[in-house]
Parts: C-alpha cells; sequence; structure tokens
C-alpha cells in the first residue's frame, strides 16, 4: 500500500477567539485508512482544512510525507499531495463547467473516466451551480480521483457520503476504501467508518481513539 | 457638437426630435476618435466588469472614484501630475485590497471601508492645502468627445492587455472566480492573481473615469457583465457574451447619440441597461438549455 504519512504534533486551531481544535496529536502511517467521527462543531472540519493550510490560524505542525511547510511554495506541494473532497461542495460565486472541475486536478484524463465509472459523466457541459449536492460531490469524489493519478499520496474527505444517495453512498465508500494512498475521513456514515483501520472521535476539539 | 447644416430634420417646437446627419458627424476628428476609443473599450472594459461581477465588487466603481480623488489632492499638494497620481493611488488600494479576497465577503466590505476612508481622506487633505474641492473634481472627469491620442494609446493597451491575460490565465481565472478554495487546492497562486486582477480592476476603472467620464464606466465596464453572466455558463461564454454585448451597445448608442444629438454618456448608459432588463426578461430559454445534459462532452476541456 503507498500513500505518505501524517504527522500532526500539538495542532491547535482557533476561529477568532474560540478554540476548535485543541492540541491534537497524531500519527497516522503511510496507506493507513482513518475515519474521524464526533459531534457537529467538534473541530473534525477545521484540523482537516488545517492540514491544507486553509485554516489559517493554527498552532503546532503537521507534517505530510515528513515535509513541513513554510513557504508558499510548500504549500502548494501539500495541496497536490493531498487531494481534498471538501464538506458540503459550494456551488460557487460564478459559472464553472462541470467538466473543469476533474479537470483542474492534474490529471484530466483519469478524472474523466473517474467521473463516468461514478455515473456523472453526462453533466460535463452543465455549470456546477446547477447540479443537486450528490452529483456536486460526486464530480469531487472525480476530481480527487483525478489527483490520486497525479501523484497525491494523501486524500483527506469530509464527509462524502453525506450527499449521495443510498447506493451512491456504497459506491463512494468502496471507491475510497480502495485507493493506494492515506485515507483520513470525516464521516457520520458507519458503514464508510467501518471500511477504514482505525476509528478516531473528536468531541470538544480533544482527539481520542474510539477503535 | 453637430457641424453647421448637419442637421436634416428638426420638428419645430420638439428639439428633442433633432435628427442629424450621422454620415457627416463621422468626419469630424473628435467624433471618429470618440468612436475609436468606445470600439477599444468595448473589448476591454467588459472583460474587467466580468472580473468585477466574479469578485463582486460592483461598488468598485465609486471606490475608486473617492480613491482617485483622494489621488488627484495629493497631486495636487505635492506637485506630481494629479491624473497619474489618481492611477498610481486606485493601483495602490486595488492591491491593498487584495488579502480581504480570503473571504467571500471581504472585498465588498473592503470597498465600502476603503470608499469613506479615500473621500474623508481627500476632503481633508483638499482643506489642508486649500485646494477648491470643485476644482479637485473637475480633473476626475473626462468625456468620451474629448479623448487625445494618450487615451487612445491607454484604451489600446488595456485592449490588448485585458483579452490576452484571460487568454493566458484562462483555466486558473475560472476556478479563482468560482471558488476561491478549490483553485488553491488545484495549484493557482490565489492571493498574487487576485492581487493582479484587483490591480487591473482599480486602474481600469480609474483610466475609463478619467477617459469616458463616471456615468460611461457603468455602461462600458459593469452593464455588460451581469447580462452576460446570464447569458454564458463558462467563463469563456460569459467573457466572450460581454465583449459582443459592450460591442453591440457601444455601437447603437454611440450612432444613436449622435442622429439625435444627445449626450453620448447618459444615451449609452440607457442602451445598456436596456439590453440587460432585456436579457433579464429572456432568460427561460438559456435556463432550459444548461439544464439538458450533453452526449460526449469530455473530449474538449477547452471551454
Amino acid at each position: 500500500m503507498g500513500g505518505l504519512d501524517i504527522r500532526m504534533r500539538e495542532v491547535s486551531c482557533r476561529h477568532g477567539r474560540v478554540p476548535a481544535v485543541s492540541e491534537v496529536t497524531l500519527e497516522i502511517a503511510a496507506g493507513e485508512r482513518v475515519a474521524l467521527t464526533g459531534t457537529n462543531g467538534s473541530g473534525k472540519t477545521t484540523l482537516v482544512r488545517a492540514v491544507l493550510g486553509l485554516h489559517r490560524q493554527t498552532g503546532g505542525s503537521i507534517l505530510v510525507g515528513g515535509d513541513e511547510t513554510r513557504s508558499a511554495a510548500e504549500w502548494r506541494r501539500r495541496r497536490r499531495v493531498c487531494a481534498w473532497i471538501p464538506q458540503k461542495p459550494a456551488a460557487g460565486r460564478f459559472p464553472l463547467l462541470g467538466r473543469e472541475l476533474p479537470a483542474s486536478s492534474g490529471a484530466p484524463r483519469a478524472a474523466a473516466e473517474a467521473a463516468g465509472r461514478l455515473g456523472v459523466a453526462d453533466l460535463a457541459a452543465r455549470p456546477l451551480h446547477t447540479l443537486s449536492g450528490g452529483q456536486l460531490q460526486r464530480m469531487y469524489l472525480a476530481r480527487a480521483l483525478g489527483c490520486v493519478a497525479a501523484g497525491a499520496g494523501a486524500l483527506l474527505a469530509d464527509e462524502p457520503t453525506a450527499a449521495p444517495d443510498f447506493a451512491g453512498q456504497e459506491e463512494a465508500a468502496d471507491v475510497l476504501a480502495g485507493l493506494p494512498v492515506t485515507l483520513v475521513v470525516v464521516t457520520h456514515d458507519r458503514a464508510l467508518a467501518g471500511r477504514c483501520d482505525r476509528v478516531l472521535e473528536m468531541a470538544a476539539g480533544r482527539l481520542r481513539e474510539a477503535r | 457638437m453637430i457641424p453647421p447644416g448637419a442637421v436634416t430634420a428638426a420638428a419645430p417646437g420638439h428639439p428633442l426630435l433633432a435628427t442629424a446627419d450621422v454620415g457627416a458627424l463621422l468626419e469630424l476628428v473628435p467624433v471618429q476618435r470618440a468612436g475609436l476609443a468606445l470600439l477599444l473599450a468595448a473589448v476591454a472594459l467588459p472583460v474587467v466588469g466580468v472580473v468585477i461581477v466574479g469578485l463582486d465588487i460592483m461598488p468598485v466603481r465609486f471606490a475608486m472614484m473617492h480613491v482617485a480623488l483622494l489621488g488627484i489632492a495629493v497631486g495636487l499638494l505635492t506637485g506630481p501630475d494629479p491624473a497619474l497620481c489618481a492611477l498610481v493611488a486606485c493601483a495602490l488600494a486595488g492591491a491593498g485590497v487584495a488579502p480581504m479576497a480570503r473571504t467571500p465577503q471581504g472585498l465588498s466590505g473592503a470597498m465600502g471601508l476603503l470608499m469613506s476612508m479615500a473621500i474623508a481622506g481627500a476632503l481633508l487633505l483638499l482643506a489642508v492645502s486649500g485646494v477648491n474641492a470643485s476644482g479637485a473634481f473637475a480633473l476626475l472627469w473626462g468625456s468620451i468627445l474629448a479623448v487625445g491620442t494618450t487615451e487612445l494609446v491607454v484604451l489600446g493597451a488595456l485592449a490588448v492587455a485585458v483579452p490576452a491575460l484571460f487568454l493566458w490565465r484562462r483555466r486558473e481565472l475560472a476556478l479563482l472566480l468560482h471558488d476561491r478554495e478549490p483553485a488553491e487546492c488545484s495549484g493557482v497562486r490565489a492571493g498574487p492573481l487576485t492581487l493582479a486582477l484587483l490591480v487591473l480592476v482599480a486602474v481600469a476603472v480609474a483610466g475609463a473615469i478619467k477617459l469616458t467620464g463616471a456615468l460611461l464606466v457603468d455602461a462600458l465596464t459593469l452593464l455588460p457583465a451581469p447580462a452576460a453572466r446570464r447569458l454564458g455558463s463558462s467563463l469563456r461564454a460569459i467573457t466572450l457574451w460581454a465583449v459582443a454585448i459592450g460591442v453591440t451597445v457601444n455601437t447603437a448608442g454611440f450612432l444613436l447619440a449622435l442622429w439625435l444629438d444627445w449626450p453620448p454618456g447618459p444615451v449609452l448608459v440607457l442602451t445598456a441597461g436596456a439590453v440587460v432588463l432585456a436579457v433579464h426578461l429572456i432568460p427561460e430559454r438559456r435556463s432550459a438549455s444548461w439544464r439538458r445534459t450533453s452526449a460526449a462532452p469530455w473530449g474538449s476541456l477547452s471551454h
């Protein structure tokens, strides 16, 4: 199994004055599949966004594949090696065609093929804001598969099975669990958590091993 | 504006309906320059408008007017060319608000703050320096019928640079205007690109105010973009629609203004406004076609 190891040391995140993540220390081995569960507002999404540098008020250190992030170039590398499926993908402020999202993965052909397998190939010419939540999430999954084909060694998926229908949830869970990368998945879906090697639980910004 | 003998028909008692010989007017050099300036502006400025709509910074025109006035005040107080100071002030203001673009609502709020602080700073500087405020305001207004060679060169440069940037960075721009975070995760250098866009918008808007008058900025820059946003479903399509609407509105509006001997600014704004309204009245057919799925649409990624 390939993939990159992820090491977090005393990671803390704040939203203004409100603490969201408190001194999280976590080691995820290369190729490991980890489910991050917990109540709403417990800090799961913030922690995942911190790995990508999308949450700025972050302290502590996060290494992916042993690499730190100090410069803008290092953050660009981090975002290249860590594919991301956002929670509730935004339909966006400005039209973007369906095909343009997977094409942004770095491996347009592989992402387009993934879109075909996920049943959203015929939505390529439609603007993203005209897609349903489930269709949009499949499109983001196709993009993530393109990122993996382009060389990403980790996938950070934030509630990737929240919007699709039942068949789509099963399909997405199978696809995610079968990827040859390190997987960190924020989920409330027991079936998806069951496919992971470890289940971690967050509560009030703190992390504990649940399984 | 009308030369002797150019008016061909005038209804006695109805001066508003007096019409002019457009052919004779088009032989006048200032009218030819104005027509050329409008054509060049129609290529560059609607594309800037697309960025304004994409970044959700519609108050930028008012903000830049006030920042330009601050620049003029600084110029009058310290000595350099006030018009140049206005352009530099707008460029710096555009660059200064770029960090606020990290959140979706950040830029809109920043424009309001910029507008208030710039006008306060300008009035304070004018009061301290003892310069007549109305004299400073007069430097801000241009007229399409008074454009010179320098203004034509500036518009020509904008007409080349703006579409070139869009062709060169189309993929990055499409992702950035759609949503900043996925764009950043796709390798787009969102910070520098946003900075470049805001400086371009600020300079283009400030330049357009000086070249064509503040009112025409609405017709040339702001109004084509919302109509194009409704007609197109990708950045490429929206940009092409915006330029097409700009060229159509400018040509039709300018000829109408010449024919009726009305001031070009208001006629062009009303023509552009009529086009925007017309587009908003006929959205259903286009919307329906958006929802239609395509058979094999993955082949070309060039949209």
